[in-house]
């Protein structure tokens, strides 16, 4: 059966700049991430790619970004990513850089990645730890992130990272 | 096959192997043809150098930009030059080639006249060939 395959890469935007959050929206980065294929790769590679490109899905608290590409192209995303320096919105750049965490070949898996790589990541946070009062907070917001029991399917929640 | 036949002198059989190489240049080789407009200053040699690197940019990136393409002839009176480029980016320096359509804001094209993995083969055109 033949039918068009895709690829999902998941990234992690990181920035030493904490007003970078709130430039990470799905135009913005978008955009950057179409201007970077531009350059490293010309006019052909970014016809290649944006052929079914788009931003699935979008977290600016954590920073997670969900790109989706044609597979025969995913190579070409991939290799333009390092070289997005900057996010730039509403006439506002802010320095970062795009960090590639997972690809899959369905959002399904890349949502159980991420699922697992946040679990380890709040594991490294509490940690890392610098006071007491740090500790506490982490602690209570991994205790409330709960599944409620009127929940009708059991699937596994993200968990959205704690909170800045 | 033992006795029985007639008498008939065989010679011993030759062995002999054949290879069959399939892509195995690992350079190819490009006769091209720049068409200008008259009144437009011929480029020299780095100019020319720089038009196909520049041809390769646009279409193929910084990437494109960066595959080894050597001149290794150019004549400045009829503006044709052999190229010399690896093997798997010939289809990206052929391709750069036939969309660049401007030079210094004028019109332009590449017209290839020649292709060979071999340096030799570009010696002789048979479309050149006055009967």
């Amino acid at each position: 059966m033949v039918r068009f395959k895709n690829r999902y890469v998941l990234c992690e935007v990181v920035s030493e700049d904490p007003r970078c959050r709130q430039c990470i929206e799905d135009r913005a980065v978008g955009l950057a991430i179409r201007d970077a294929i531009g350059r490293v790769h010309g006019d052909y590679g970014l016809a290649c790619c944006s052929i079914s490109f788009t931003v699935k899905y979008l977290n600016a608290y954590t920073g997670t970004v969900l790109l989706r590409c044609r597979k025969d192209s995913y190579r070409l995303l991939c290799s333009a990513l390092p070289f997005i320096r900057q996010l730039e919105s509403r006439n506002q750049r802010y320095p970062c850089a795009l960090n590639t965490l997972h690809v899959g070949g369905t959002i399904r898996t890349c949502q159980k990645f991420l699922i697992q790589y946040n679990r380890r990541q709040l594991l490294m946070l509490l940690k890392n730890c610098a006071s007491e009062e740090e500790r506490r907070c982490v602690q209570k917001s991994l205790l409330s992130c709960s599944l409620t029991e009127e929940q009708p399917q059991s699937g596994d929640e993200e968990d959205d990272g704690s909170t800045e | 096959r033992p006795g029985g036949c007639m008498a008939r002198a065989e010679p011993p059989a030759a062995s002999f192997e054949r290879r069959v190489l399939r892509s195995a240049a690992e350079h190819h080789y490009l006769r091209v043809r720049l068409e200008l407009p008259d009144g437009v200053a011929r480029p020299t040699v780095a100019q020319f150098k720089q038009l196909v690197v520049s041809a390769l940019r646009e279409l193929h990136g910084e990437v494109g930009a960066a595959l080894p393409v050597d001149v290794l002839t150019y004549e400045e009176k009829t503006l044709s030059a052999i190229l010399r480029v690896i093997s798997s980016g010939l289809v990206k320096l052929w391709s750069a080639l036939t969309l660049l359509g401007f030079y210094q804001n004028r019109r332009c094209a590449f017209r290839v006249l020649q292709t060979s993995p071999f340096l030799l083969a570009l010696a002789g055109n048979s479309r050149e060939l006055v009967l």
